[in-house]
């Protein structure tokens, strides 16, 4: 099973999503196959990804292709790895920022997320504060993930992060943001407790945010 | 010689009195120089016009680049916008979910409802002494603005024949805003061509997809008007491509190696550019912006063939007096 899994991970890579698909099926019909083993495979294969970006591999749509990839073997897996009864990751909720409409950033990094074992729920673009604060509280959410693309995005941050503070849930909840419209340094004076840019990074601070 | 003609020169393989300057001064800064918000400007092309010629005016660089707003273009071909505040005007609604949708395209007169105006007016207004360059969408762009960026490039792998289909269903949109603008009276055009930079697609791709179209339209164009090719941040890698669409100038961003590309296409091409838009103009001070004036005149101002600019946009909270000193150190480095 260990060269089927190594094979899953490969078609993820590669962005075969038909092979991911059917390589998900083999996977399931082993009963003894952990689910550890499976995100394992699945986040280092969006690892590869996000570091075949880095060097100039791969660009924009090969990301797609391999974020596509994830989102239908996980159809196939959640079934299997729900009966297993993993402990998740952690419960993230996520959104590209009121004022913003991006969204290859954001789907990318939820389905990396998705194949490290978070359960994540997405909120789309152009999001209000009010629909994050709701989804935070509704989902007892241990990560809120900001994505920002454009510089007029700068103020709905700050709104999000007063916001969490009016209602009482800042302590509750981890944020991170990321996205081309700002820096660390800026990310650091909205008063975030991560900032990323990348699937690695994303992976590595959140990782980090939750004990992981 | 005026700006216009130094500007006219450099399109026409000229050497010039000095280097034109025209940087990419558009609908997100120009506003602020009449104390306007930019979504009256976005949704007001008189606005815009007057805010484009006042920018002029102010800083005193050789050309000023009309559109007919942000807000508009995406519109022609029927997707809904929102605009709000200094924001960025949003396509809140992609018109082509599939195949299907192909046949829904439909393209309004860029000439109705006055939508060429501030081009018109801008040309009134400075387009005797200065240059007046008009920009427009390639299809690979409007191709993504109808069809969501992220499933776009999506379909690449997905379905290739989608990609080139929904390319060639609005490639009359480029040609109709292109040909308004020509009418309109503006002495260059800019084909924006953003998406197909080499910091989001793979050099295959854009050879792919966005060259073939490129060449076409410019093809279509070149005689009627000098064209500029503008793809922003990475370009470096497809640069050869981009001399060969028949474009006669390209405009590079900051991240290509201005001397590297004078050597390698400066022979057959102007190039146009490269000062980095948000580490010099926005985030930087005249002291950096004299640095990087300097180094980009040395990198490809010998011969001529060369248009000082920003690499895109300048940002619409850059301070003014970066923006002057553009000028400033332009003109003193400039000098032929």
């Amino acid at each position: 099973m260990e060269e089927t899994l190594d094979k899953f991970e490969e078609a993820i890579v590669a962005g075969d999503a038909d092979l991911s698909v059917e390589l998900a099926g083999v996977i399931i019909s082993d009963a003894r196959v952990g689910a550890d083993d499976i995100f394992t495979h699945l986040s280092n294969a969006m690892e590869t990804v996000g570091n075949r970006y880095e060097t100039g591999e791969y660009f924009i749509p090969e990301m797609l292709r391999s974020a596509e990839a994830v989102e239908r073997a996980m159809v196939v897996l959640e079934p299997y790895l729900f009966e297993k009864k993993r402990d998740k990751s952690g419960v993230v909720v996520m959104g590209t920022v009121r004022g913003d409409i991006h969204n290859i950033g954001k789907n990318i990094i939820v389905s990396a997320l998705r194949a490290a074992g978070y359960e994540v729920h997405d909120l789309g673009v152009n999001v209000s504060t009010e629909k994050f604060i709701g989804k935070v509280r509704e989902t007892d959410a241990d990560l809120l993930l900001l994505s920002a693309f454009t510089t007029s995005t700068k103020p709905a941050l700050f709104d999000i992060i007063a916001a969490l503070e009016a209602e009482g849930l800042r302590g509750e909840v981890k944020v991170i943001s990321g996205g081309a419209s700002h820096s660390e340094a800026f990310a650091r004076e909205v008063g975030v407790d991560g900032f990323a840019t990348d699937v690695k990074s994303t992976l590595a601070v959140c990782r980090k945010l939750t004990g992981g | 010689m005026n700006s216009r003609e130094r500007f006219l020169a450099v399109l026409a393989g000229e050497l010039p009195d000095m280097v034109p300057i025209v940087p990419v001064v558009d609908g997100f800064f120009a506003p602020r120089v009449i104390g306007r918000a930019n979504d009256e400007c976005f949704l007001d092309g008189g606005c815009l016009a007057e805010a484009l010629a006042a920018a002029l005016e102010k800083f005193g660089y050789d050309g000023a680049v009309a559109e007919m707003g942000l807000g508009p273009e995406p519109n022609l071909l029927g997707c809904p916008i929102e605009v709000e505040g200094n924001d960025v005007p949003l396509v809140v609604e992609t018109v082509i979910g599939g195949r299907d949708d192909l046949q829904r395209l439909v393209l309004s007169d860029p000439r109705s409802g006055g939508k060429m105006a501030p081009v018109e007016q801008l040309v009134a207004a400075v387009g005797s002494e200065h240059a007046v360059l008009g920009s427009v969408r390639s299809p690979f762009e409007y191709a993504a603005s109808v069809r969501g960026l992220m499933d776009f490039m999506a379909d690449f792998y997905r379905d290739p024949a989608l990609v080139h289909d929904l390319i060639d269903a609005v490639k009359p949109a480029t040609l109709m805003v292109a040909r308004a603008l020509i009418e309109s009276g503006i002495d260059a055009l800019v084909i924006k061509d953003s998406f197909a930079s080499s910091s989001l697609i793979s050099p295959d791709h854009y050879r792919e997809f966005a060259y073939p179209a490129e060449r076409e339209v410019i093809a279509d164009l070149a005689e009627e008007v000098p064209v500029i090719l503008h793809i922003c941040r990475n370009s470096m890698p497809i640069l050869e491509d981009m001399a060969k669409t028949g474009a006669a100038a390209l405009e590079v961003d900051s991240l290509v190696n201005l001397a590297a590309a004078k050597k390698s296409v400066g022979g057959k091409v102007v190039l146009k550019g490269n000062i980095d838009s948000v580490a010099v103009i926005e985030k930087g001070g005249p002291a950096d912006v004299e640095a990087a004036v300097a180094a980009a005149m040395s990198a490809a101002k010998a011969g001529g063939g060369f248009i000082l600019s920003t690499g895109d946009s300048v940002p619409v909270s850059a301070p003014l007096e970066n923006v002057a000193a553009l000028t400033e150190y332009g003109r003193k480095y400039g000098r032929y």
